[in-house]
Parts: C-alpha cells; structure tokens; sequence
C-alpha cells in the first residue's frame, strides 16, 4: 500500500518535471462523428519508450484515438501533441517520425507488395531497400504476387512491414494481430518487443487484454468513447479475476477453495466445480495440486467482465 | 526473381501513373481504333459531289446542331465527325472517371490512411496526383494529334497544324476541367459515384449551352458561361488559337486544382 502510493507519487513527479517526455499527450480530446459515436473528452500521456496498449471492446473508440493522432479526422474540442508538436500544424514532421498500420487495412490490390513497399519506403524520406528486406525475410513474405492474390495474413504482413521498417520512434498499432494465426501474431509481439527494447514507442489497440497484457506496461481501457482507466498490467493483473473450472472424480466439496483470500464465487455442478478467483493464482495451483483432479480449466475473464471486476473492487 | 526495389514508385505521381497504366492503354487503343475508323470512312466522302449535296439538303437546323458544314474538307469533316462530340467525350470520360478515383476512389478502397501517415502534405498528394491526371489526359490528346495531323494525310485527310492543335488543346482542356471538378468533388465528399455524376452532368449542361445557342436565339448572350464555347464551341477548325478562349480554359482548370486541394487538405477522413 504505502510502495504502491510512493510509486504513484513518483510517477506524477515525473509527468510534471519532465513534460517534454512524454511522446503523445491528448488534453480533453473530444471527437464525435456526425452520425453519432466518436470519444469525449479523452485526456493521456504516453512516455518515450513505453508500450501502452490502448484496450476496448469494439465500437470503443480506439480507432478513432489513433486516426485523430494521425490528423486523418480532427478533434471537435481539445488538444493533441506528439513530440511536442501540435498533431495538426506539424502533422508532416510529426508522421516522419511514426509507423502505422491501420485496424482496416487498404492495400493498392494492383500492386504487388515489392511495389507498395517501396513506394511507402520512398515516402517515408527514402528509407533503403537494405533496411526494408531484413523485415520481409523475417516475417516470411512473398512480395512478387499480385496484393489481391493474398491471403488476409499476407496482407497484414505488408503492412507490418511497411509501419515498422525505419524503426519509427513511436509505432502506432491498431489491432495488428486480429485475424491472425498465433505464428504471425507471436511475430508482430516480437517486433514490438524489439522496438520497446531499442527505446521505441509503441502504442498498440486491442480488445484482448492477454494479448496487451504479453506487451504492454500500461493499459488504458476505453468504453463507449470514455477513457474509463489507466493502469499498469501488473496492478490490472492483481486485480483481475480468473475463472476455473475443476473436475473431480466423484461431486466435490463446495468449500473446497474457501480458504482461498480471494475466492469470489464458487459452485458444483456434478463432478465440476467452478469459482472466479481474484489475485495471485499460485495459492490456487497449491490447494488443487492436494487433490485428485480429472481435468483443470483456468480462464481469464473477457473485457466486460473484467471492467466490471475493476469496478467492483474498491481501489486499493 | 528481382531482388531490388522498382524505380518507378518513388512518388505518389509515379505509382498513380503505375496504377492507371493497363486502363490508360485500353483508352489508347480505343482512341487509336476510333480515329483509324474515322480516317478509313473520309477518302470516300472527300470530295464527293454527292454527299455535299446530300448534306446541303438537311435542314439548317440540323447542319448547326450536328456542325456538317463542308463535310467533304478535312477541317470539315474533322469538326462535324471527331470534335463535334465523340473525341472531347472520351477524353472526359476518361478523365471524370480517374479524377474521382485519384480522391474518392483512394479513399473507399482504404489506402488512404497509409497514405496520409506517411510525411507528405495532403497538398502534396493532391498535387501530384493532378499531374497525373494531366499526363494521362495529355498522352490520350497527343495520341488524337498524331492520329489525325501525321497519319491523317495518308487518308486524304490534311489539316493545318494550328486548328487541329487548337481543336486538340480544347479538347484536353475541356476534359481536363471536368476531370478536376470530378476529383475536387471527390476530394470533398468522398464519395466516386456522387463526383463522376455530378461532373458528367456539368459537362452534359455546358455541351448543350453551347451547342444550342446556335438555335436559340436567348441562348446566344449566356454561351460564354460554357466550357464547351470555349474548347469548341468557337469553331477552332476554322479560327485557329484564341487566346482569350484558352485563357478560360486554364484559369478554370486552376481555379478547380486549388479547389481541390483546399477540399482535400479541410477533409475529415471519417466516411
Ligand atoms: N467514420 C465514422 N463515422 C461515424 N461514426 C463512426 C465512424 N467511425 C467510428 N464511428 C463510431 O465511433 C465509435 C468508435 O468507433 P471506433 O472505430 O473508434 O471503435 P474501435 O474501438 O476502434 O472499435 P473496433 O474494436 O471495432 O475496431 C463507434 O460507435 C463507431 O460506430
Ligand atoms: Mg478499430
């Protein structure tokens, strides 16, 4: 309790002294589309070599955060700075130095991805073909077929490439690995991995948060346009529950777990017994481990769950 | 297999260029094809009695409207069967169809946003993307020129350099102007269908201002509010270059390049 408020208080120290730190600062950003929809209101710092994942269940609001970065769309109200630099004014200076893959991917399907990739890699002031190929070879892409002839995979591979070649200062990442088999997403984890170990930053949306979880040091979680939280993975782990399901030989007893601190629910079912378990899960491992089980699930909660663990709990 | 990078995609005008290229060569030969089907016809109607005889007997009505005035010369002929409609129409098409696709169409196929996180101003892209649309015009126009000015005479069909040039020019131009207003417009809404509709209709509009001013005596004073007027409608078969005329013409076409950059710099990229 007290390390963890001291933390807190260092953490604002920092924000305050060293401003100029932070690569991305929105202050009361407000965008609301036309037909309804948008984010109100959103205000966050990102630091200079941090990963946040920026969490949400769909219709959230991420995409839209990101494309207002970007000066794609604009804010109604509020102010967006990255680098120091205002997101519209110095839009130009302010891209040379990003990476971004789209969550909905367009491609020029005439094209093949040699073409694309270099066509972006010029834009991008004329980043060599030398530092283009290594990326390709990793990831293990064919760049002489037409773009439309690729499979959903592929495609997002060109993207990656084309968001991380350079190695940008600050990656924006909306939802790169949706859709994708766990070798292509393991390799977008590594990507990121590496860029955060070099000093990156990378800012990556997602609506899984084990995923986020794997990468990132900071979440912040958005609903319904609302910033609602911002957290560090480890504090939201502490406080997220699990759901576990254990089978038994024979009914089991229903009080098996209730020594556990933080058991929230538990129930038989037959042979089955299921309880949401908060906190560390280790203490949980040992109890099950004295007893003869047939079968053992443990699952994280979804979003919605967890945002409502979040706000069940008191902060601690 | 190559190992290295293409040269030809270094800029948003090169790839656009690469991107139109196999539908630029369809137009080509279309054009080719037309002007070669126009040539053929010409030898037989050259100075034949019988069809100066056949044209004169048409009410004066319908010689205005279809410009069948000395059919049998080559400037004539030129006017009334390639300039009169068919060869500034495709031209426009053409360009009406692209100029959307350069704005509306980047954005409904999605690319715009990896296009636009990339370091280059929106004027820029525009910018060079209208310089595409004008080579591409002005490749189809040259096309037309060669046709009709070097391989022409082989048909019998010979015509001053200065009124098919002229004729040429307000041909480009005029598609030209329509091309922009179709990506300007498509700069601004977003939306392929809706700036190819508008600007075809524009195009019909000012078509007939100028076409039916001819006949209609109240029409006559409004003439100049059509680009058609000033591409074609002065009879540059006859009259050659006219500055003033091709002044409008560039002015217009300026006018919608600025349009389109200050449409597409404002746009808020949420359709
Ligand atoms: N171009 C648009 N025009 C109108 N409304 C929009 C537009 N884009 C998004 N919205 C609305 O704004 C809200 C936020 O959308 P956004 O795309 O930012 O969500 P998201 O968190 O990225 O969702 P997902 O996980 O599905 O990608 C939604 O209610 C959506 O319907
Ligand atoms: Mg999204």
């Amino acid at each position: 309790m007290w390390s963890s408020m001291k933390a807190q208080a260092l953490d604002t120290n920092r924000g305050d002294s060293l401003a100029s730190s932070h690569v991305m600062e929105l202050t009361n950003v407000s965008k609301r589309y036309r037909s309804g929809g948008g984010v109100a209101d959103v205000s966050l710092s990102i630091n200079q070599g941090e990963v946040f994942g920026f969490l949400g269940p769909n219709g959230a609001g991420k995409t839209t955060i990101i494309r207002l970065l970007l000066d794609l769309i604009r804010p109604n109200t509020g102010e967006i700075k990255l680098f120091g630099l205002d997101s519209r004014a110095d839009s130009v200076a302010i891209r040379r130095r990003i990476g971004y893959i789209p969550g909905d991917l367009g491609l020029y399907e005439r094209l093949t991805p040699r073409e694309i990739l270099t066509h972006f890699a010029y834009l991008r002031d004329k980043i060599p073909w030398s530092k283009v190929t290594p990326l390709i070879d990793e990831l293990d892409l064919e760049i002489d077929k037409p773009v439309r002839t690729l499979s959903k995979g592929n495609r997002q591979k060109v993207g990656l490439v084309a968001a991380f070649m350079g190695d940008p200062e600050l990656l924006l990442l909306d939802e790169p690995t949706s859709g994708l088999d766990p070798l292509v997403q393991q390799q977008i984890h590594e990507l990121v991995r590496r860029a955060a170990f070099e000093g990156r930053t990378v800012f990556l949306s997602s609506h899984i948060l084990s995923e986020v979880g794997e990468m990132a040091e900071r979440v912040g979680l958005i609903r319904a346009g609302q910033l609602i939280a911002v957290e560090r993975v480890v504090d939201l782990a502490k406080r997220s529950s699990h759901l576990i399901d254990i089978s038994f030989e024979s009914p089991p007893d229903p009080n098996f777990l209730s020594s556990l601190e933080g058991l929230r629910s538990a129930s038989v079912v037959g042979n089955q017994l299921r309880a949401e378990v908060s906190g560390d899960l280790n203490p949980v491992i040992a109890l099950i481990a004295t007893a003869h089980v047939t079968d053992l699930s443990i699952r994280e909660p979804g979003l919605e769950e967890m945002f409502l663990t979040f706000y069940e709990q008191p902060h601690a | 297999m190559p190992r290295s990078a293409p040269r030809n995609l270094h800029s948003v005008f090169e790839r656009s260029m690469r991107e139109v290229r196999r539908s630029l060569l369809g137009w080509l030969v279309g054009i080719v094809g037309f002007s070669l089907i126009m040539l053929s016809i010409f030898p037989t109607i050259h100075g034949n009695a019988g069809f100066a005889q056949l044209i004169n007997a048409y009410p004066e009505a319908l010689r205005k409207l279809f410009d069948v005035s000395d059919y049998t010369t080559g400037p004539g002929y030129l006017r009334s069967e390639v300039f009169s409609f068919m060869a500034p129409l495709l031209l426009a098409i053409f360009a009406i169809l692209w100029g959307a696709d350069l704005t509306a169409g980047e954005e409904e196929r999605r690319t715009i946003d990896t296009l636009l996180a990339t370091p280059v101003s929106r004027q820029r892209v525009v910018a060079e993307k209208w310089l595409a649309l004008a080579t591409a015009v002005g490749v189809l126009a040259l096309a037309l020129e060669v046709l009709l000015g070097v391989v022409g005479p082989l048909f019998k069909l010979h015509v001053g350099w200065a009124p098919l040039s002229a004729a040429i020019i307000g041909s480009g131009l005029f598609a030209l102007s329509f091309g922009t207003l179709s990506m300007a417009i498509g700069a601004g809404t977003g939306s392929r269908g809706f700036a190819r509709g508008v600007s075809a209709a524009v195009a019909v509009v000012m078509y007939l201002i100028s076409t039916l001013s001819q006949l209609v005596e109240w029409l006559k004073p409004w003439r100049w509010t059509s680009l058609w007027y000033h591409a074609l409608g002065f009879d540059p078969l006859s009259h050659g270059f006219n500055v003033g005329h091709l002044l409008v013409l560039v002015a217009c076409v300026a006018v919608l390049v600025v349009a389109a950059i200050t449409l597409f710099t404002r746009r808020d990229f949420s359709n």
